[in-house]
């Protein structure tokens, strides 16, 4: 297994420049889906202790919505994306604005509002995880999205259980896309694509990288 | 004024009453309090993982279960507690995500470290009193060596006293 204390910076630049590929073809993806213009970062690759990886996000007791996915076959990973709880609701907003012609009906239930949710952040993180597959030649099957909505301390122990079995270290890639707001609402919506590669994925990437 | 510790990830902290624990954001981890309220005194480890096993070396004490639990006990007689006075607490132990696909069984490694939490207090003989855990939420943990009640919060649940 490797080990991730070791890693150098030509390592990382590697693993980010797959995040760079993922996000962008993220994006696209998003920007179709809600008919507007998409912002991205340049992805950062960093390794992070596990036991300060909730302030390395932010608060640890702040609120947050999140959708989960798990990538199978040989390059096997997880992904997630994590939206402060207003964020995510007006996104879904939007979604459903676009939807249901300008005026998505008040009463939606919760139910309702995370299952456009969970959709949003399937498209996103599929499109990634295609992106990512594609550049290594891969072949992968995606679960179905889950969603939670909790305190980030609380979410973040699905990455902490999976780095915390291999060290103490967590490789993490994270990205922000940025919803621009329209002419009428200048809101920005902000989120962030977490992925995980499994410890023996990480091996397979950077060997088909040639950085191993 | 009761001093509050905030127990951080895999962290481990004994105390002499009065004194206030407090574990943040708990989601599969779990939050283990055990006390000796005649002594007054009191332990919380955030316990992330079920068995040291297989991995490399603990680098902190209180990140696996089968560590963390004789780890409290032995802090506490260090200070004084007895072991025969000694009553435990759990809280935690969720599962965040469920997918019905196969292959996340890392997902489920709430439900792990109650069974081994549960078992490593039973192998060292300290009753488990009170217990709050599994479902899919979050949880925030307090313990107070005044009332030597553990108050959890649950987002859109509100709290409960244990």
């Amino acid at each position: 297994m490797l080990d991730l204390s070791s890693f150098n910076n030509l390592q990382l630049d590697a693993i980010r420049e797959v995040g760079n590929i993922g996000t962008g073809n993220a994006a696209t993806a998003l920007s179709k889906l809600l008919s507007c213009m998409i912002d991205m970062d340049v992805p950062k690759a960093d390794l992070v202790s596990i036991y300060s990886l909730s302030e390395y996000y932010g608060d640890p007791d702040s609120t947050v919505a999140a959708v989960f996915v798990r990538s199978l076959g040989e390059f096997g990973c997880s992904l997630i994306f994590i939206q402060d709880e207003e964020d995510s609701a007006l996104m879904v907003d939007l979604l459903l604005r676009e939807q249901f012609g300008g005026s998505p009906p008040g009463d939606l239930q919760q139910e309702m509002l995370d299952s456009a949710l969970s959709e949003v952040g399937n498209i996103i993180l599929s499109s990634f995880l295609n992106a990512i597959n594609m550049l290594i030649g891969t072949r992968h099957q995606i679960s179905v999205p889950g969603v939670a909505h909790d305190m980030l301390a609380s979410i973040l122990d699905v990455v902490v259980s999976i780095f915390g079995q291999m060290g103490d270290m967590a490789l993490v890639v994270n990205t922000e896309l940025r919803i621009g707001g329209s002419e009428k609402d200048d809101r920005r919506i902000s989120g962030n694509i977490v992925m995980l590669p499994d410890p023996n994925a990480l091996e397979l990437l950077l060997r088909k990288l040639q950085v191993l | 004024m009761e001093n509050a510790y905030h127990v951080g990830m895999a962290d481990l902290i004994v105390v002499s009453a009065p004194a206030k624990l407090i574990t943040l954001g708990l989601g599969s981890c779990i939050g283990l309090v055990i006390f000796d309220s005649t002594a007054k005194i009191a332990g919380m480890a955030h316990i992330m993982l079920p068995d040291s096993r297989g991995g490399k070396t603990a680098e902190k004490v209180g990140k696996f279960a089968d560590i963390a639990v004789p780890s409290v006990i032995d802090e506490m007689i260090k200070k004084g507690a007895s072991k025969a006075r000694m009553k435990a607490k759990i809280a935690g132990g969720a599962q965040m995500f469920a997918l019905p696909d196969a292959s996340t069984d890392f997902l489920s490694v709430g439900s792990r470290n109650v069974k081994e939490t549960t078992a490593m207090l039973t192998k060292a003989g300290v009753p488990l009193v009170a217990s709050d855990t599994g479902g899919n939420k979050g949880r925030t943990v307090e313990f107070s060596t005044t009332t030597w009640i553990l108050t959890i919060k649950t987002l859109g649940k509100g709290t409960t006293e244990i």
